[in-house]
């Protein structure tokens, strides 16, 4: 128990006294969940829309292989990337492997699917008489979208979050790709597991803390904005 | 001019429509009756340009009509309102349109008033009741002022009031400026009181026949004089046909003999019951009788007054097994 109450302490004591190094692998972890996110949202939400109301040859299928990317192992995105992206593979001249581009890359490609089949699952989730009386009012597809988007906001959030979630929380892309270079590819994850490891339980405990703390932040961000619109 | 021409429609592979043309005159008031699944709402979707028909074409004065598809607006059966106030469901398709603010408010409000929404503007629709929800689905495709409006059973949530006071404003739009309407309904009633241009949908088809006396009924096979009697609520009705299993039985209300007392005839249906209801229009009266099931039967004022009908009367109906028609 002692173990355990040293730890907290030592947690607690690093995350008031503002520890640089532990604020700054935080800021990395959170920069790179957030432009993973943005990215693979960006991507992942139309696609989930195409996915769920037009039909097009090979649908079935893309939305098979969506959902079963959802569990694709993240060491094994690593380990692929990894290959992408060494000195010897085909984008080995981008000179990507070890910098937070390249933990952003992988996490893109775990939170894609995520984003996308949950949009799907979001869009069909709306009443199909939507989309049809945006259209027959006159608006275009774009607008016609929007118009199924405002209705299917939460879920849309959820599926935002989800994604979110996956990837501040990810370890085994992040590893392989980002090599845990002190101040440079260190994230949270890669920094708890490297404490273990080393026996400084109390830092590992900190550094989880913040991921929870991170987490819970973005969390309460996107139902704030979902809470702004009422019916 | 709205037209379907050759239009074939399938769901699956079924058949779900089948007609050889469809007209909606400009300015004109046409009613589209039937069962439930009888094609009506797939009919207004085509129209719509919703969906494309499987086979044939939707024109809109001579052009495709998807490319028209601005002119033509669908309001559904059981309407949905989208996230927002009343306001901004009845300005969706003017923003859509581009319009600007104040001929936005300009026509928000004279839409609203016509359908009696001026208290309800700043509402949202989980704060509406069923009929209110329809009025405001209403006042959305008018506000977008449409050269056609395809109304799918607009009466189905509103009491007769409520229905009343929407056709009577569907009325006062269709004299203040160039509109067509297309009504889908089961509620014959309704679609008499409103207009003349009643088409009867079943299985897809038009009905060769005047669209009452519409029954679904199993056939059960002819006896070797070719005659069937078929189960129709409580009475069995005489048929002259070949088919067997699932059919629609129309008796043409003209083809109906009204008496007070059975006369001798050749009539292979004659069935007593009592008058329910009489609803004059152009040309004659239409007698509602309950037989054993509701009947109609077409006859001149000069009848009525002869046979002293009335509400509550008794009455004879008759009518040939050869009249009655089998598809």
């Amino acid at each position: 128990m002692d173990f355990l109450g040293d730890g907290l302490r030592r947690a607690l004591g690093l995350l008031f006294a503002g520890d640089p190094e532990t604020y700054g692998v935080a800021l990395l972890t959170f920069k790179v969940a957030a432009v993973a996110t943005v990215i693979a949202c960006a991507a992942g939400i139309p696609a989930g829309f195409l996915l769920a109301s037009r039909p097009f040859w090979g649908r079935r299928a893309a939305l098979t292989v969506v959902n079963t990317a959802l569990a694709f192992p993240t060491v094994l995105v690593g380990l692929l990337l990894y290959g992408l992206l060494s000195r010897r593979g085909p984008l080995g001249g981008l000179s990507m492997l070890y910098t937070w581009q390249a933990i952003a890359l992988g996490d893109v490609l775990l939170a894609f699917p995520i984003a996308a089949a949950l949009s799907a699952a979001a869009v069909q989730g709306v009443d199909p008489r939507v989309r049809r009386t945006a259209l027959t009012l006159g608006a275009g597809p774009w607008r016609a979208a929007w118009t199924v988007a405002r209705e299917a906001r939460f879920a849309l959030a959820a599926a935002i979050t989800a994604a979110f979630g996956h990837v501040i929380a990810e370890i085994g892309s992040a590893m392989i790709v980002g090599g845990n270079v002190r101040g440079q590819t260190r994230t949270l994850t890669t920094a708890i597991a490297l404490s273990t490891s080393q026996g400084d339980f109390g830092l590992a405990l900190a550094l989880g803390i913040i991921l929870l703390v991170l987490a819970l932040l973005v969390n309460v961000a996107l139902q704030v904005l979902q809470g702004r619109g009422d019916a | 001019m709205l037209e379907l021409v050759g239009v074939k429609h399938r769901y699956a592979g079924r058949l779900v429509l089948d007609l050889d043309r469809f007209l909606v005159p400009d300015r004109s008031a046409v009613a589209i009756v039937g069962h439930n699944g009888s094609g009506k709402s797939t009919l207004l979707r085509l129209l719509a340009s919703l969906e494309s028909p499987s086979e044939g074409v939707v024109r809109f004065d001579g052009r495709p009509a998807a490319g028209e598809r601005r002119r033509v607006t669908l309001v559904e059966q059981r309407p949905v309102l989208f996230r927002g106030t009343v306001r901004e469901n009845i300005a969706y398709g003017l923003r859509a349109r581009g319009r600007r603010a104040s001929e936005i408010e300009r026509q928000v409000s004279r839409v609203s008033e016509r359908l009696g929404l001026s208290a309800l503007l700043g509402r949202r629709r989980q704060q509406l009741s069923e009929g209110e929800v329809q009025r405001v689905a209403v006042a959305r495709a008018l506000a977008i002022e449409p050269d056609v409006l395809l109304l799918d059973e607009p009466a189905a949530s509103a009491d007769r009031a409520a229905s009343q006071a929407l056709y009577r404003a569907l009325d006062e739009e269709r004299r203040a400026r160039p509109l067509a309407v297309c009504v889908a309904s089961h509620q014959l009633e309704d679609a008499y009181r409103w207009t003349d241009d009643i088409r009867a949908l079943a299985e897809g088809r038009l009905s060769p026949v005047t669209p009452e006396n519409l029954f679904r009924v199993d056939l059960p096979g002819p006896d070797a004089g070719g005659l069937q009697h078929v189960a129709v609520g409580g009475i069995r009705i005489a048929v002259v046909s070949d088919k067997t299993g699932p059919a629609i039985l129309a008796v043409p209300p003209t083809d109906v003999l009204v008496s007070r007392e059975p006369l001798p005839s050749s009539a292979r249906n004659v069935f007593r019951g009592k008058v329910t209801r009489l609803a004059r229009q152009r040309g004659g009266v239409h007698l509602s009788a309950d037989v054993g099931v509701e009947l109609v039967a077409a006859i001149t004022e000069e009848a009525t007054r002869d046979l002293a009908l009335a509400p509550g009367a008794s009455v004879v109906f008759s009518f040939k097994a050869s009249a009655v028609r089998v598809f």
